[in-house]
């Protein structure tokens, strides 16, 4: 097999990759807001939950968490899921897991607001939420986001793990050829994907960076 | 999404009257038994028999790939009908229900045409690697049968994929790997440096592949025995055999020739 024909067969498996890291994003970035809520409110009870539960997610590989979520309707509730659940489970057990990393993040962000500004705001007479939606949240935003490319980073990477409920991502595909071929190569074009991606993905965080550099 | 409810011992095969589609579970990293060929497409021996089982069935067949380690989850889930891919009866025989076997497999060693060793006896006090999770590992750690033999290797080393393993024979760092004998006449065919290599002559064993479905259900098995015999009669095996170089080992007319006597018999 030939150079294009390995990296045509490959595109299809990068454009499920890239499918599943930007609904993982869609998805986990504001649920990750919600527990970082859920992990600062005064109800004792609500964040000793959440607690609970991001700690279990980081506490637990992300791989045996896709099959949970993959296989447990039926192990469970003895219910057999259709076509699209394999695509679907994925994306549910990677938002679970990131939600709760980007929760902390958040939640560090948000911690290290100065208690002033929120007095401030009160006196100019902002609500609640005008203060921490148009003056708290676009500071946290500036602050955390070099943790955040940490994370997404992880994120472009971890991709590959989908393999492990055989959905056809771009790794699984690489090693399928590679076994079909007897060669190595396409392992080294996987590598060279995910190096790009990356590189996209820290660009375009660095130029976020450098539009919010405003709040100094 | 379709979504069926079923109770917890009852075998979604029982419910599937009407079946339209036949799911079928496989490898992909298995060739020539199942792999991705040039166009994208999975092809193999075991994948292009099913699809004629599917032509005279009227079924739509629908190729799962599946990760090898999570075979079971995925059959009783119900995300595939059988598993059917190289698939190695002996040791498993009441995991699942079985179609006939197909293919008459043996556990082979390949080393270095270099090396001097012919016979298992030679592979004494060498390095000898197997696949994680293989049949052949099986073979070798089995005290009824080759564990005596892996007791004298200097170490038994394993590793995930045929190519991390070929490439270590050829650096030396190992002396001979154990696998199945079709996936063993694919690598030395396919390989640039296939020629380097060879087969022992004595083989670790023998057994047979078959298709496993969900234990109990009976109907769909025999609806795919029975399709399976009309393939052996109307040359379509044979052919597929011919066509992936599997023609020494697929054993499908002997089965039905035994089938045949038994029955006679009662």
């Amino acid at each position: 097999m030939n150079f294009e024909t390995m990296i045509s067969q490959m595109t299809g498996g990068m454009t499920e990759t890239i499918g599943i890291f930007a609904w993982t994003l869609v998805f986990s970035l504001p649920f990750g807001l919600l527990i970082a809520f859920g992990r600062m409110s005064k109800y004792k009870w609500l964040s000793t939950i959440v607690k609970l539960y991001i700690s279990i997610m980081r506490g637990t590989p992300l791989m045996l968490q896709l099959l949970v979520v993959f296989f447990g309707p039926y192990y469970l509730f003895r219910i057999s899921m259709g076509g699209s659940w394999r695509f679907i489970s994925i994306i549910i057990g990677f938002t679970l897991n990131y939600g709760a990393y980007f929760a902390e993040i958040f939640r560090s962000g948000i911690e290290s607001m100065p208690i002033g500004q929120y007095e401030a705001a009160k006196l100019l007479g902002y609500s609640r939420i005008q203060t921490f939606f148009m003056i708290i949240f676009p500071q946290v935003i500036k602050r955390i986001l070099p943790a955040m490319a940490n994370e997404i980073i992880t994120l472009v990477k971890d991709t590959s793990l989908a393999f492990s409920i055989a959905y056809m991502e771009m790794f699984t595909i690489a090693k399928q050829i590679a076994a079909a071929n007897t060669t190595f190569v396409p392992f080294v074009i996987a590598a060279v994907f995910y190096y790009v991606f990356n590189l996209l993905v820290a660009g375009v965080i660095g130029l976020m960076e450098k539009k919010l550099n405003y709040y100094h | 999404m379709c979504v069926a409810v079923v109770g917890a011992m009852i075998p979604m095969g029982v419910l599937a009257e009407e079946r339209t589609t036949f799911r079928v579970g496989f490898d992909a990293e298995y060739p020539p038994y199942g792999y991705m060929d040039e166009n994208g497409e999975y092809v193999g021996f075991d994948l292009d028999l099913a699809q004629a089982v599917c032509d005279l069935q009227g079924w739509e067949l629908v190729k799962v790939p599946i990760n090898w380690d999570s075979k079971d989850m995925e059959l009783n889930s119900g995300s595939i009908d059988c598993i059917w891919s190289g698939f190695t009866i002996n040791g498993r025989e009441d995991d699942y229900t079985w179609s006939v076997p197909y293919v008459d497999n043996s556990q082979v060693v390949v080393v270095s045409k270099a090396s001097g060793i012919e016979t298992l006896e030679d592979l004494s006090g060498k390095r000898v690697g197997v696949q994680a999770a293989s049949a052949a590992l099986q073979v070798l750690q089995d005290e009824e049968q080759q564990k005596d033999l892996a007791d004298t290797f200097a170490t038994l080393q394993e590793f995930g994929d045929y190519n991390s393993a070929f490439v270590e024979l050829q650096a030396g760092s190992i002396d001979a790997i154990a696998m199945d004998v079709g996936v063993a006449n694919y690598q030395l065919t396919n390989r640039d440096n296939g020629d380097d290599f060879m087969v022992l002559e004595e083989s670790l064993n023998s057994e047979q592949y078959g298709i496993g479905f969900r234990l109990g259900d009976t109907e769909l098995c025999d609806q795919v025995n029975a399709a399976l015999e009309q393939l052996v009669e109307d040359g379509t095996v044979a052919e597929l055999a011919e066509k992936y170089d599997l023609s020494d080992m697929v054993c499908l007319d002997e089965q039905f020739g035994e089938a045949t006597t038994a029955e006679a018999a009662e």
